[in-house]
């Protein structure tokens, strides 16, 4: 599957860390608002 | 990732969520956060770091560099429908420019909001253009290279 600007962005459902807890949070819980969804190679790296 | 946090209230007001990402379990996630991260800002990343065990996510969005093991730095932008509206990849060691990242949720809503252009290097109070058959092939009568610096 490729992505593409002006398609849906894939859905996703997952577990999370926020604010001390972790949560199950998917992509549907922010419709009607933007979404700056951002990948990173791992924790404790530097950039 | 500190510096999205330092202008996450911006990202807010504009009624934008941030969601960051990478393969590391929920609980490498609040170590990472109670170790390091809230010595650089007060009370951690204010946003949620979600986990991509196996990299399934990242697979999707074709970020996840299977012979590494991890979610190389892609970073999309996705409207209030679900529709992706800007993408951009890094290289590993190279960090994004969030200033960059606002201005583009902020041209992103601009051109949801009016059916206008944004040209090169626009900010908002800066010139947009209107798509038309009037502005085929004149473009150049209204706006030039300079107005994107």
């Amino acid at each position: 599957m490729t992505v593409r600007v002006g398609k849906p962005a894939p859905t996703f459902e997952t577990k999370g860390y926020h604010q001390g807890s972790i949560k199950t949070i998917k992509l549907a819980d922010y419709k009607g608002q933007w979404v700056m969804l951002y990948f990173y190679p791992g924790d404790f790296t530097f950039v | 990732m500190t510096a999205v946090a330092a202008k996450y209230d911006e990202i807010k007001s504009l009624g934008a969520e941030v969601l960051a990402i990478s393969v590391d379990s929920p609980y490498t996630h609040k170590v990472w956060q109670e170790g390091e991260l809230s010595k650089i800002i007060p009370g951690g990343l204010p946003y949620p770091m979600l986990s991509d065990p196996g990299g399934r996510i990242g697979e999707q969005y074709g970020v996840y560099a299977e012979e590494d093991g991890v979610d190389i730095r892609g970073r999309f932008l996705i409207d209030p429908d679900g529709v992706l509206q800007a993408m951009e990849v890094l290289a590993p060691a190279v960090g994004r420019n969030v200033a960059e990242m606002i201005r583009q949720i902020r041209a992103c809503q601009y051109v949801r909001q009016t059916g206008e252009a944004t040209p090169a290097g626009w900010e908002p109070g800066k010139k947009s253009l209107k798509p038309g058959e009037e502005l085929v092939g004149k473009v150049c009568q209204i706006w030039s290279p300079d107005m994107a610096f």
